[in-house]
């Protein structure tokens, strides 16, 4: 337990203006982008791995619960203190070590925030593509514990697909370095990936390598609307039969629509059901000739309007109703919750209709944004925490949307994680064997369980 | 005044925790905890609101260290106005445990000498030393279509006091029929908002209202964009207001004012949060550069209504001074990233607190004005 003494060997170890026990404290790390708060009993901010490996080394000795938190922006409650302990914030392990042009990689600490790693390489003619719409807060520590997606995944995968290489802190307070710089390396286990996901339940980490691709060109952006859904989705199999990867394949659906018109956010024929924002990447001349090719899918498919963009002012008019969806969103009600569930492809046009029978049978307002071109739906659940008859009907619609989701072959989500969010889901998708060598794991890494205990395992 | 804690509280249960208010806040980013930051300040309000959290000293210097800026509002998806809701946390506290201990000795000039300098209100003009003929012209007339209003940084620090001498040459050159209200002139309230004391404000608005009236006026004009925005938002007055940059546009415009070449100077505007973001002005300030014949204007990278503060707002340089000057510098290390040899502003308060950090920084970057520019490029 945290009891004064461990407490005074915390203070001694980060300084005390880094381990803070304040009300004020406390509770401004009660909560991340999920919805229920747990206050931790202390928050600490340490500055090196030496440190992390020497505080874990006390927490596993008295036992105390650490729950490593990035930005605190995700939405599935895995950066928070369900059965109580010490938060672990990187705010001051956020340099980015090293970007190497030779070996397109770049070292980082676990603070680092995402878009100031993209901001970095993209001046040595270099990208980072895992583009979270948290990006710009959110960090790459946390990015690599929840294998963060975003729009680009589509062409470009997860972050996942990036991860080179890891030093983790132990709960027990070893340090280990996993994989490295090179691309190809299959010694022993896959630890990297497998730390990567594990949301925070296996060790702490505090260095990080990813690979860094080249910066595409030229690229091309298309806004297309249709008065049919099932138009919309047709295009999207033709587009991905055709054997164009686009980078961004962006659906959104008729509420969603028409809550962005009553926002003011952008402009749509009255009859639109939904909306795709289409993008390719690459050479400047298949750009074009991909970008016209989508342009005659769309078109031959039914759309009412098509709109082609290849310079940046242009595109950013393109992206306009895409950026505000989530705001005009947002706004409507007190609290809006984000659902990631995730089907094949195939499946997406039957996974809307699901969840707009959904919305009708339970009384609720939900609309859909989805990365179509991975098959990853979002969900928007517009509603009120503190009216408990309507947060009753939500837990009915969500049951019945992840049967729905897995009875396609999806997945309980796509890119946000489990957390606690969705930890009730679990045995759904997972067999009782599947669940059991998930805990060994964790037991070898954690045999104390004190590394963010009740989250999803 | 009394916070209206029904309205404040829709403005919390609006915040979804989403976070993204954390990548426009300067302070956040800077002081790291997420206590400091606009998403966590919410979070204390609301914990406060509910009776579970004490309303202590500690909490007033958490809530002192924000520059009320409003870069959080812009980019909240919610649409949650977290400066209404940080001035009222500021006013609560206030009336609970008193005045933050930084911010009395001008929030106490205010009230007995309606300025923040602990001065004679009389002293009001000593900016006008060297301009004697045209200062008695303007100070001492009974009517006029226009006063220039010029708050009490402008008036009574000297490093800004180029900003007065600037605009009424600016006027006179025009051809405007204008006034000044010298030792008249009060404190326009600004800062009383800013220290969480808003029921002097009445007195200070009723007098500065009255002798614009006195005057015959039908406009006021102000360099100070803070108090351009005090009037505009709390005066409740028919008088037609602007800022001068927006006056001078107009002033162009009319082919009132004509203006020689400046050639080969690269300079970047650093957009102030009253007059930008919170006043709706970023044209007319950027048009008034790009008439000087010769200049050419580069953008920082952070400008308009997501541009950065200069550190100098909240009251902040009052609170922690030390943390105003740290901010400053960043921005400062923005405007040297656009390669401009010189920054330029229209606000006192922006010059004051971006030339002195370059100054102690010993950074080679010139800070001025946009009056300063113009006044240098009449013909």
């Amino acid at each position: 337990m945290l009891d004064g003494e461990a407490k005074a060997k915390l203070r001694h170890i980060v300084g005390p203006e880094w381990f803070l026990d304040s009300p004020e404290d406390t509770a401004t790390y009660s909560y991340d982008a999920f919805l229920p708060e747990f206050m931790p009993d202390a928050v600490i901010v340490p500055a090196n791995s030496q440190e992390i490996s020497q505080i874990m080394s006390i927490a596993n000795e008295k036992r105390f619960n650490i729950i490593p938190r990035g930005a605190g922006t995700n939405i599935s409650g895995t950066s928070v203190a369900r059965q109580g302990g010490v938060i672990m914030a990187f705010h001051r392990m956020n340099r980015i070590l090293e970007i190497d042009v030779e070996d397109m990689c770049a070292v980082v600490q676990p603070g680092v925030v995402n878009a100031d790693l993209q901001k970095e390489a993209a001046k040595k003619g270099l990208m980072y593509p895992p583009d979270p719409a948290s990006m710009f807060v959110s960090t790459i520590g946390g990015n690599v514990a929840l294998n963060a997606g975003g729009p680009r995944g589509a062409k470009y995968g997860v972050t996942r697909d990036y991860l080179l290489g890891l030093e983790v802190v132990l709960p027990t307070g070893d340090i280990i370095r996993t994989g490295g710089k090179t691309l190809k390396n299959v010694t022993g286990y896959d630890l990297t990936r497998l730390f990567c996901g594990s949301e925070g339940t296996l060790g702490i980490i505090t260095e990080i390598i990813v690979r860094l691709i080249p910066q595409p060109p030229a690229k091309a952006t298309l806004q297309a609307v249709f008065s049919d859904l099932d138009d919309a989705a047709k295009t999207v199999s033709a587009i991905v039969a055709s054997g164009i990867v686009p980078t961004t394949l962006e659906l959104i659906d008729r509420v969603v629509l028409d809550v962005i018109r009553d926002y003011g956010g952008a402009e749509f024929a009255s009859e639109a059901e939904a909306l795709l924002l289409i993008e390719v990447d690459g050479e400047i001349s298949a750009v074009e000739s991909q970008g016209k090719r989508i342009k005659g899918f769309c078109k031959q498919r039914g759309a009412i309007e098509v709109d082609m963009a290849t310079d940046p002012e242009e595109a950013d008019k393109l992206w306009q109703a895409r950026r505000t969806a989530f705001g005009a969103v947002a706004s409507l009600r007190p609290n809006c919750i984000v659902e990631d569930a995730t089907v094949p492809i195939k499946n997406l046009p039957a996974m809307i209709r699901k969840i707009v029978e959904l919305a009708e049978k339970y009384e609720l307002k939900i609309g859909v944004l989805a990365h179509a071109g991975d098959g990853n739906l979002h969900p928007l659940i517009m509603t009120d925490l503190r009216d408990k008859d309507e947060m009753k009907r939500v837990d009915r619609a969500l049951d019945e949307m992840y049967e729905a989701a897995l009875s396609m072959g999806g997945t309980l989500s796509g890119e946000h994680g489990i957390g606690i969010a969705k930890d009730r889901f679990i045995t759904k998708e997972l067999s009782p064997k599947a669940i059991e060598v998930m805990r060994g794991i964790k037991r070898v890494f954690d045999p104390n369980n004190i590394l963010n205990p009740g989250s999803f395992l | 005044m009394s916070v209206d804690w029904a309205r404040i509280e829709r403005e919390f249960y609006q915040c979804n925790k989403c976070g993204l208010c954390l990548a426009a806040c300067p302070v956040g980013k800077e002081l790291l905890l997420e206590k400091y930051t606009p998403r966590g300040k919410i979070q204390l309000a609301r914990f406060c609101r509910n009776g579970n959290l004490e309303i202590t000293e500690r909490l007033r210097e958490i809530f002192a260290e924000c520059l009320l800026c409003g870069a959080c509002s812009v980019v909240c998806p919610s649409g949650v106005s977290l400066t209404d809701l940080f001035i009222a946390m500021r006013e609560m506290l206030t009336s609970s445990i008193g005045l933050h201990a930084n911010m009395k000795p001008a929030i106490e000039s205010v009230k007995e000498n309606y300025n923040i300098s602990n001065e004679d209100n009389d002293e009001r003009d000593e900016w006008a030393e060297d301009l004697e003929d045209l200062y008695s012209k303007v100070s001492h007339k009974e009517r006029a279509e226009v006063v220039y209003f010029i708050g009490c940084v402008a008036s009574f620090f000297p490093m800004v006091q180029s900003i007065p001498r600037n605009v009424i040459r600016i006027l006179d050159s025009a051809g405007v029929d204008f006034a000044v209200l010298g030792g008249r002139e009060w404190c326009c309230g600004f800062p009383l908002l800013g220290a969480g004391a808003p029921e002097d404000m009445k007195v200070v608005k009723e007098h500065n209202l009255e002798m614009v009236r006195s005057l015959g006026a039908k406009s006021v004009v102000f360099s100070c964009p803070s108090c351009y925005r005090t009037w505009r938002e709390y005066y409740g007055t028919d008088f037609s207001l602007s800022h001068v940059t927006e006056f001078i546009a107009e002033l162009l415009d009319k082919g009132r004012l004509r203006l020689g070449s400046m050639d080969g100077h690269t300079v970047t505007y650093h957009d102030p949060c009253d007059l930008g973001r919170h006043g709706g002005v970023f044209d007319a300030p950027r048009k008034v550069i790009q008439s000087i014949p010769g200049i050419s204007l580069k953008e920082m990278e952070s400008n308009r209504a997501l541009s950065t503060c200069c550190g100098g707002g909240g009251n902040l340089e009052m609170t922690d001074p030390e943390l105003s000057r740290r901010l400053a510098i960043k921005r400062i290390e923005q405007a040297l990233a656009t390669g401009a040899d010189t920054l330029v502003t229209a606000c006192q308060q922006c010059v004051r607190t971006l030339k002195g950090a370059a100054r102690r920084g010993k950074i080679d970057l010139n800070v001025v004005d946009i009056t300063d520019l113009v006044a240098r490029a009449i013909k």
